[in-house]
């Protein structure tokens, strides 16, 4: 609960709709998509223009309260969690995309507008927003620009931060800057490149330009099919080794295609191979189908046993199916699920794959594989029941085993999927206390009083080194972090 | 400190041969300078940059020295450290298309290592054929193969950093997706310097298209204008536009507009024809493969050694408009002008006409005015150190930019155009 002199304020700047108070209403706000972390907000304000954001976060800040900013609340890694009771700001309202401007390639928009919305919109011009997180048809842009969002296509098109050009954003203490814009590259430093993926801990945006691109004349699919997942991995090396740079390159597994095809969701994938590699090329028609071919060829050699191609938009759909319904079949197997997020170098991918397996083999975990192959995106998924606790004990190993394989490899703990709550204790692994410092002080530039989102993304310097406890979980929680099925 | 005892505090940490001083120096830079010095390895740079902060010496971060000539950098710096030694290749495994390599390492160095393999970096921003890979980063300018590839800030993955105040920090990484906490990548990258001297990069590599095409339209400055606006509204996926005027101030002069198209053979055929065709004109001439590479690579160096260097960037439906303002810093100065049409970035050089420094001081405020107020920018690559000082390299940072700069280099000790 908050003062009642602040809840007096928020209704009077975002009015009685706008703010939620109420306990049973709250409950909704309390976790992201993964729901292992549960923290009710002290209330959730929803206000409609940089103005009531910029008043709402005055406000709050009289108070003393931290500040959460939360988009559709679709994360994996628990950052738009109210520790500590914070008040949520919600970008719910803030959804209107206020200019589509065709002849510059750009939009403007509030932070609260979908993903897909903004594509739909853009494509009566020709046009369409490319990353395409694969929550896109309920994740906010806002959100993207927070997480610094991927998705399938990325491989081609880059992430959020080579789309966003402009940003107005309220820091904690109320201010509002307005960083970059005009659709023009920025003189001095990137601020703009800075906030994107600062999840939501240097400031709330409250308006976004985006840069679009147009959309392709022609797509070409593919569907390899595997017996060993190293030769998909070796598949994927081939191709782009070979020159060829498709917009997608996408692997699943033998156990995710088993759970596909057990589950409404069957898509037609043979149930005895051990992986499937999802190919995609798009560009203008001419030369579209040779590139296909030299990628078709190139699977073969590496050991596919069959190679689909999709003759129309129903068969790409149906191909894409296995891959965009994975994680909803995942649900029907296992209660719980852990979601990983570790990118790798791509030639590194058939021995990390190797290694994910004999790990989950050495604990007697499922590890369901479904991933960003191109881009060395790893999603490894460790099915379980949280009920059983000798299990999840045995997931948390298997977890921080796997993490430590891909960071050995030379690669990263999360790729597209945040910091936030779930890796916060993790970030020691991959950065020393010069850079971590280096982290909080950029961030204290942004958000001096340190209302912003606190307690995400960067551990507490404790006198012993940097802080590798992990926190958040509520008590009685798991120790481990489960993501909805999605 | 003294001006003139603060390099001899740098010297002394580095033997004699790494050491330009006197004439030397000015001749490296090509402006005056006191001393150049040259680390070898990443400890040699971090003590350099300790005693400066120490000694309250200006130094000035640089690479291989090829952008300094005009002396609007060099001015208030006591020294240079060059990172030119710092040049070798440390990590790169082509199917990663990644590459780590010391800041140091030459541009052609860098072509003829992803050549064997088909690989290469397509930055294209000003001045990057006869620098260094260290320096792109710092500079963080983007040529016209932005809009296909994405421009610096997209393709550095990760950099070690000596910041202003001495420490030393390994930021981002060498996989293409991180978001493994804030992206220092992008702060640093672009920021020229002014935040710490940048020792080592990561970047993203692509596979070398099979085809290199330019075609080039040439005509008075109308008929190409509308050439440029039909390529920057096709939906045709061309590489790059660039838009060349010379000379500036003949309003319906000759102009050229180079349509660079990369990509497979039939692709870049079908490319080619249709470009053509909704431009309504073949092209004068058609250049391929590496006779179209060189033509770009020259672009690159267009800037050459000219004194004065201006870059106008706004709304690419604007362009014509931008091109006006840079006629007016061309006008003057008798200079010429380079625009990239999908980036709606134009480039002005010349020479200050007359000796008349106020009066083009006077002239590049106004057309800073000029472009801000229609929502641009206007940022000067290259000046000689009064009018530097007076105009200003960019518009001014904000209050942000000032207090990162006072994170990484509170003394402060590093001296360039940022913020």
């Amino acid at each position: 609960m908050i003062p009642a002199t602040l809840a007096k304020s928020l209704v009077e700047i975002c009015g009685r709709d706008g703010v939620i108070l109420d306990e049973d209403r709250l409950l909704v706000y309390e976790s992201d998509a993964l729901t292992a972390y549960r923290h009710r907000p002290g209330a959730v304000v929803l206000p409609r223009t940089t103005a009531e954001v910029r008043d709402a976060v005055t406000a709050i800040a009289r108070h003393g309260l931290p500040v959460v900013p939360r988009g559709a609340g679709t994360g994996l890694s628990g950052g738009a969690v109210a520790l500590d009771r914070a008040v949520v700001v919600g970008t719910a309202r803030m959804n209107r995309i206020i200019e589509i401007d065709a002849a510059n390639r750009r939009a403007v928009l509030q932070p609260g507008v979908i993903n897909a919305e903004l594509s739909a919109a853009a494509r009566p011009h020709g046009l369409h927003y490319a990353p395409d997180p694969s929550s896109q048809t309920t994740c906010t842009i806002g959100g993207n620009v927070a997480e610094n969002s991927g998705g399938p296509h990325c491989l081609k098109y880059g992430v959020t931060s080579r789309y966003v050009t402009g940003l107005t954003v309220v820091l904690s203490d109320g201010s509002v800057a307005t960083l970059g814009g005009g659709g023009r590259e920025a003189p001095g430093y990137d601020l703009v490149g800075l906030f994107v993926g600062s999840e939501g801990c240097f400031g709330i945006a409250t308006e976004i330009e985006v840069g679009l691109v147009p959309l392709p004349e022609g797509v070409r699919t593919l569907l390899g099919i595997f017996d060993r997942i190293e030769d998909a991995g070796r598949a994927v090396s081939d191709i782009v080794s070979a020159g060829l740079l498709p917009a997608a390159m996408e692997i699943i597994d033998g156990p995710t295609i088993r759970a596909v095809e057990d589950s409404v969701f069957a898509a037609g994938y043979p149930t005895d191979a051990e992986a499937a590699l999802v190919i995609e090329f798009d560009g203008v028609e001419a030369g579209l189908d040779r590139e296909a071919g030299r990628a078709a060829i190139l699977c073969e050699r590496a050991g596919a046993r069959e190679v689909r191609s999709a003759r129309d938009e129903e068969e790409r759909l149906a191909l894409w199916k296995g891959r965009k319904k994975a994680f909803g079949a995942m649900g029907r197997i296992a209660p719980d699920l852990l979601v990983q997020d570790a990118t790798v170098p791509r030639t590194a991918l058939p021995s990390i794959l190797r290694g994910i397996s004999e790990i989950g083999e050495r604990y007697g975990l499922v590890v369901a594989n479904v991933f960003h192959a191109g881009d060395g995106n790893l999603h490894p998924n460790i099915l379980f029941d949280r009920r059983d606790e000798a299990e999840l004990e045995r997931v948390e190993r298997a977890s921080k085993e796997i993490m430590q394989l891909c960071v050995d490899a030379g690669g990263t703990i999360t790729g597209e999927h945040g910091v936030g709550l779930d890796k916060k204790h993790h970030m020691p692994l991959i950065h020393g206390p010069a850079e971590l410092d280096a982290m909080w002080g950029v961030r204290r530039v942004f958000d001096p009083a340190g209302a912003m989102n606190p307690g995400k993304v960067l551990p507490e310097e404790t006198a012993g080194g940097w802080s590798a406890e992990r926190d958040g979980v509520g008590a009685g929680g798991p120790a481990v972090a489960f993501g909805a099925a999605r | 400190m003294s001006v003139a005892t603060a390099p001899g505090a740098l010297s002394g940490l580095l033997p004699e041969s790494r050491v330009l001083t006197g004439e030397a120096a000015s001749e490296w830079a090509g402006s005056p300078v006191r001393a150049v010095l040259f680390p070898a390895d990443t400890a040699e740079t971090q003590a350099l940059v300790r005693a400066a902060n120490e000694t309250g010496t200006r130094i000035l971060p640089a690479g291989a020295g090829s952008w300094l000539g005009a002396g609007g950098w060099t001015r208030a710096a006591d020294a240079i450290v060059s990172t030119a030694r710092l040049d070798g290749v440390l990590h790169y495994e082509a199917a990663d298309l990644t590459l780590t390599a010391g800041a140091g390492l030459g541009w052609r160095r860098l072509g003829a290592v992803l050549e064997p393999n088909g690989q290469w970096l397509p930055l294209d921003g000003p001045g990057v054929g006869a620098g260094t890979l260290g320096g792109a980063a710092a500079c963080g300018v983007p040529g016209p193969l932005k809009a296909r590839y994405g421009g610096v800030r997209d393709n550095v993955l990760g950099l070690e950093v000596v910041t202003g105040d001495g420490r030393l920090l390994r930021i981002g990484g060498r996989v293409v997706k991180n978001v493994a906490g804030y992206d220092l990548v992008r702060l640093f990258t672009g920021s020229r310097g002014s935040l710490g001297v940048i020792t080592k990069v990561s970047v993203r590599l692509f596979p070398r298209p099979e085809v290199d095409a330019t075609m080039v339209f040439e005509g008075g400055m109308g008929a190409v204008l509308e050439a440029a606006r039909v390529v920057r509204t096709s939906s045709l996926p061309v590489a790059a536009a660039e838009l060349a005027v010379r000379p500036a101030g003949v309003v319906d002069g000759p102009a050229a507009l180079a349509v660079r198209v990369l990509g497979g053979r039939e692709e870049a055929d079908d490319v080619c024809s249709r470009v053509a065709v909704e431009i309504g004109r073949a092209p004068g001439r058609t250049v391929r493969g590496g006779e179209s590479e060189l033509l770009h690579r020259r672009r690159t160096g267009w800037e050459g050694g000219s004194p004065l260097v201006a870059r106008l960037a706004g709304l690419p439906d604007r362009l014509a408009a931008t091109m006006e303002w840079a006629r007016e810093v061309a006008g003057p100065t008798r200079g010429e002008i380079m625009a990239d049409v999908l980036g709606g970035v134009v480039r002005v050089k010349g020479l200050p006409a007359g000796g008349d420094a106020a009066g083009v001081a006077g002239v590049l405020t106004r057309v800073r005015r000029g472009m801000e107020a229609a929502g641009g920018t206007m940022t000067l690559s290259q000046a000689p150190g009064e009018l530097a000082a007076q105009v200003g390299w960019t518009g001014g940072g904000g209050v942000l930019a000032e207090k990162l700069k006072a994170l990484f280099d509170p003394r402060p000790t590093l001296q360039s155009g940022c913020p």
